[in-house]
């Protein structure tokens, strides 16, 4: 395993008229990872992308691929990308197009391989007007692998798919980073973050306020919660132990958020006549929230 | 210069037949209206009447097909096809470079048709040489429409580009003299006509026939054309693809 980077931005920014799209965003990638970038609608994940592909110029900061410009990167193959939407010639079949963006890269995989890992060898001959919406994506996605890419990017790869589609096509995105690619995705379905990515990158209002594993965000923000019965339970008692952020109780039930319940956990079972006990985590939906929502009173 | 684009381009106008059909069937019908009914002995400008005709018609021809192009240029636009193409490391130059071929090809049947159904319709009647100059002359003054083309699919958006390059057509060809002799309009027309591409085009082109020969001084004024339009090309290009 190499530790090459992969992608490098430094203090990047991007304002579109009267909005700051992208405000400072560092961010580097090792070769390797599988990076989610979440957040909602206009937290700035396209516009970000967009400048680490070299589509769009920052107004301050500095993007690197692989080392060099993103230009170079893409000249030299080591960049494939799926774009959010459009960026495909509708009159075109899908075997036609496939074999212009094949002829246009360096050293690409044979047309037939790129369909059959995109699931779409069915295709081949078919008009790209009158496929559905999933399956254009997964033309964009055989696109973006038939220059054997280093680095994938995809922006919102799955919108307007389907639940099944959806799985399909994780399903062929496994395949990809089961050979060893670096993968970047924007999304905002926080179960695709959640299950496909190493990292996540959470981003809101054009800066990235969380960065880390899916498990690290849930616990760096909501902790996990220890539901346990305790006979007679001293509430003041329970709030007081290390690791203890808030304490509810249900008749003989009681519900602890902890920052850290593996110390309170110990706490329970050594000092008290705690049983049924049940730890769960915080999902990263709540995380994502509450990040939000401090972000947001940070901002207020 | 990238063939599997062109390739590309070209199957997919094959598929989309109307524009290249439109191109041969319209001169192809003004020349059985205006030139079939010319009696075979007259003249105009110099060579014989018909022959004055099919060439400005063959001109129409190849003129509308090169300019056709816009058309597609202005749908991969609007489809954010130009983004992908940035994901790949073709070269802008050669986009543009592959257009520009696109149309001098799609400028070749409407000639070829046209000149085919002069000399058999029409009884035009030209030594191998002058056939062959002539068909050269005119497949290069296509050039100037080729960067027209370019302009328009820079400029315009998918559902008003073939208005567009319609109305441009017809104007072109209408002031230019290629649907009337400009010889047989006022002078005032003859001014006008000289402002156009397709008039030094007709100028080149006829000159092939004449017994002067080539009219030098025409086909460098087709080839400045060629060059202005194709910066003008150039910059709307660039603007486009800048837009960061």
């Amino acid at each position: 395993m190499t530790t090459t980077t992969a992608v490098t931005l430094n203090g990047v920014t991007k304002r579109y008229g009267d909005v700051q799209a992208v405000a400072g965003v560092d961010l580097t990638i090792r070769s390797g990872e599988v990076v989610a970038m979440l957040g909602p609608n206009g937290a700035g994940k396209s516009t970000t992308i967009e400048m680490l592909l070299g589509l769009v110029r920052p107004d301050q900061g500095s993007v690197q691929v692989y080392g060099s410009s993103p230009a170079e990167a893409i000249a030299t193959g080591k960049v494939g990308a799926m774009l959010q939407s459009g960026g495909i010639i509708e009159d075109a079949k899908v075997g036609e197009l496939m074999n212009l963006v094949a002829g246009l890269h360096k050293e690409p995989m044979p047309v037939a391989e790129a369909l059959d890992r995109a699931g779409i060898a069915d295709l081949v001959g078919r008009k790209i007007k009158g496929l559905s919406g999933g399956q254009k994506q997964r033309v964009r996605f055989a696109m973006a692998i038939i220059p054997q890419p280093d680095l994938i990017v995809l922006d919102e790869p799955t919108t307007g798919m389907d639940v099944e589609s959806r799985r399909d096509f994780w399903a062929s995105m496994h395949a990809e980073t089961a050979r060893g690619r670096t993968v970047l995705f924007a999304t905002h379905y926080l179960e695709e973050a959640d299950a496909y990515a190493d990292r996540v990158v959470l981003m809101r209002n054009g800066k990235v306020v969380a960065d880390g594993t899916a498990a690290q965000i849930k616990a760096g923000v909501s902790g996990r919660t220890i539901r346990a019965t305790v006979p007679g339970a001293d509430l003041a008692a329970l709030a007081a132990l290390p690791g203890v952020r808030n304490v509810e109780t249900r008749g003989d039930v009681v519900l602890l958020q902890c920052a850290n319940s593996d110390d309170t956990l110990r706490h329970l079972l050594n000092n008290t006549p705690a049983h049924d006990i049940e730890v769960t985590s915080a999902d990263l939906e709540d995380a994502v929230l509450a990040i939000s929502d401090a972000e947001e009173e940070s901002l207020a | 210069m990238n063939l599997d684009y062109l390739k590309f381009d070209i199957r997919r106008t094959l598929r989309n037949r109307r524009v290249v059909i439109f191109a041969i069937l319209m001169p192809l019908v003004l020349f059985a209206i205006f030139g079939l009914t010319i009696p075979k002995d007259a003249s105009q400008s110099g060579i014989s009447a018909i022959a004055y005709v099919m060439v400005s018609m063959a001109i129409f021809g190849s003129m509308s097909a090169a300019m056709s192009s816009g058309g597609i240029i202005a749908a991969e636009r609007d489809g954010g096809w130009n983004r992908t193409l940035r994901l790949t490391p073709l070269k802008p130059q050669a986009y543009v470079v592959s257009k520009v071929i696109l149309s001098l090809l799609l400028a070749i049947p409407p000639l070829v048709v046209v000149f085919l159904f002069g000399m058999t319709a029409g009884h035009v009647s030209l030594s191998a040489s002058q056939w062959i100059s002539v068909a050269l002359v005119s497949w290069l003054g296509a050039l100037p429409f080729a960067a027209i083309g370019l302009v328009i699919g820079y400029v315009a958006k998918p559902d008003s580009v073939q208005p567009i390059t319609g109305l441009s057509t017809m104007l072109i060809a209408a002031f230019g003299g290629l649907w009337l002799p400009v010889d047989s309009m006022p002078s005032v027309m003859k001014h006008i006509a000289q402002l156009t591409p397709a008039y030094w085009t007709g100028q080149s082109s006829r000159s092939a026939l004449s017994q002067s020969g080539l009219d030098t001084h025409a086909v460098l004024v087709v080839l400045g054309w060629t060059v202005v339009l194709g910066f003008i090309a150039l910059r709307r290009y660039r603007a486009d693809t800048a837009r960061a």
